[in-house]
């Protein structure tokens, strides 16, 4: 239900978010605004991102999510003020 | 020609090659001579000999550090042999550390190469670091990055985490008390499950590059900015800025 209120932008909340690395390319722009509804967590502004490009749906659990600068909990709530920014999962190889 | 005069003549032309060496390195603003003199009392210490491990160890190597301890239990395969550019087909069987301090030795004789031929635990990690001036992370493991995040925050000794997979590389230098630690951009991110990581050959040595900047700048007293992320395929560059986490479970309020 949450998901189709986002959908069609009913709420009109609106969250913008900074993309980095392949996720540029991906969203062919730096900067993307996403739809909020009030009381989302970085998970639901995750879980939007995933919807709308599906092919990062592998990295859904690790990416690196920053909230005004800050990697903080995925349960931690947002408000069209933060600035968001999402990047691919660290790398581990050597 | 008395043999005073020998060893004065011979102290003189050493000291002439040693600023030959480093003279378009010294011609650099940042670094200048007195930059230079500072890398040469240097300690650096690289946990792992393998792509990015063995890059990093030859170039810091070139640029003329102090000193430099390289820890490695494992050997060279021929499946390092892609991605490395000090091993080579002779080489492998080897213990890797013990390579690397036999081959960089021959690249300057005035840094002192150490080779450390253990496994890195959480039980050994601060005898082998404690004294170092920074570490290099030429692991590739999540675990043992965490192992030493934690000996930096606790001993206050600043580490450049580089990491690859596939086309894509990240460098984030740490600097405890001053910026984010590798605990604060990986609280949520779980272990790869790959066998074996898939990697370019090119990229550790792109990425070791990065690092090996990162290492040099932290060294000279540059502060470093967030993560780096190079992605070859998509052909971007990033910055990432990232804060301290006040809640990090590591570096927090510390």
């Amino acid at each position: 239900m949450e998901i189709n209120k986002r959908t069609e932008g009913m709420n009109g909340l609106k969250v913008t978010v900074m993309v980095y690395g392949r996720y540029k390319d991906i969203a062919g722009k730096e900067t993307i605004q996403l739809d909020i509804t009030e009381g989302d967590t970085l998970r639901d502004v995750i879980n939007v991102f995933v919807k709308h490009y599906p092919i990062t749906q592998k990295d859904k659990s690790r990416m690196i999510v920053t909230k005004n600068k800050m990697y903080t909990s995925y349960d931690t709530k947002v408000t069209e003020e933060d600035e968001i920014t999402i990047a691919p999962p660290i790398v581990s190889g050597g | 020609m008395f043999i005073s005069q020998q060893y004065a003549v011979k102290r003189d032309i050493g000291e002439m090659m040693m600023k030959n060496r480093y003279r378009r390195q010294t011609l650099v603003s940042e670094v200048g001579q007195n930059g230079q003199d500072v890398l040469a009392t240097k300690h650096v210490t690289v946990i792992g000999g393998g792509g990015l491990g063995s890059n990093s160890a030859n170039m810091m190597v070139r640029m003329g550090i102090g000193s430099i301890d390289i820890i490695d239990y494992d050997t060279v395969e021929i499946s390092n042999l892609h991605r490395t550019s000090v091993f080579t087909e002779d080489d492998v069987g080897k213990p890797k550390a013990l390579t690397l301090q036999d081959r960089l030795q021959q690249v300057n004789r005035n840094v002192h190469v150490k080779a450390i031929n253990k496994k890195v635990t959480s039980e050994n990690i601060e005898a082998l670091v404690v004294d170092t001036d920074i570490i290099i992370d030429g692991t590739d493991s999540v675990p043992l990055r965490l192992l030493i995040n934690d000996i930096s925050i606790r001993h206050n000794i600043p580490w450049v985490y580089a990491g690859v997979y596939e086309t894509v590389g990240m460098v984030m230098g740490i600097l405890p008390k001053h910026t984010a630690c590798f605990q604060c951009v990986t609280q949520n991110i779980l272990e790869s499950k790959d066998q074996e990581t898939p990697v370019l050959g090119s990229l550790p040595a792109t990425i070791a590059a990065i690092q090996c900047n990162e290492t040099i700048k932290l060294l000279l007293g540059r502060h470093p900015k967030g993560l780096i992320i190079y992605d070859v395929w998509n052909q971007c560059f990033d910055t990432m800025d990232i804060q301290r986490n006040p809640t990090c479970p590591t570096c927090g309020n510390k």
